[in-house]
């Protein structure tokens, strides 16, 4: 039962994936798109860890989840310093 | 624990797509950052919780609660470097009313 609770959830987390794409191919501007990138980057975190339950692989997929929690934040805190001066609105 | 840990994802799935929803239907970025931001990192820190709630008291499920505090170490600031920017970019807020500078 656990299982299938799992496997509903993480096809529910992939359908706000879509939703938040939306937002990001289709923003008005530039830090609507910026937006989106972060909220899917964030969704990604919570969907490896169902994924890693699911399939029972913890063991890696709980390290792989920690790598792109960091390297999500990096990408995210260096676009927004890159586009921070420029006028694009 | 089973329940516990079913209960903390069920209700970190209502704000992840509560957060959705407000991306989707408000009117300007700032808005749009405003529900996002806080909504967002809720659900998931409840959800990797009830992940972590799974997994038991393992090095696995020590990991996995360090993946909550980078989240929310991470999330508020990048949030905040997004709205930073776009203020500094010169993105006017959306007005309360209509014809209002």
């Amino acid at each position: 039962m656990m299982h299938g609770f799992l496997v509903s959830l993480a096809l529910g987390i992939a359908l706000t994936m879509l939703l938040s794409l939306y937002r990001l191919l289709h923003g008005p501007t530039l830090w609507d798109r910026l937006t989106g990138l972060g909220l899917v980057g964030t969704k990604t975190i919570v969907l490896l860890l169902l994924i890693g339950r699911i399939t029972g692989r913890e063991d890696i997929f709980v390290d792989i989840t920690l790598a792109y929690t960091l390297i999500s934040f990096i990408g995210a805190l260096a676009l927004a310093k890159y586009f921070e001066g420029k006028e694009t609105a | 624990m089973t329940v516990l840990a079913g209960i903390f994802l069920g209700l970190g799935f209502f704000f992840i797509f509560t957060g959705a929803l407000g991306i989707l239907r408000f009117p300007d970025f700032y808005t749009r950052l405003h529900a996002t931001g806080k909504s967002d990192m809720l659900g998931v820190g409840l959800m990797v919780l009830g992940t972590a709630i799974l997994e038991g008291p393992t090095l696995n499920g020590l990991k996995i609660v360090l993946v909550i505090f980078v989240v929310a170490l991470a999330s508020p600031t990048a949030t905040h470097a997004l709205g930073r920017a776009a203020h500094r970019a010169g993105l006017v807020p959306w007005p309360a009313r209509k014809g209002e500078p």
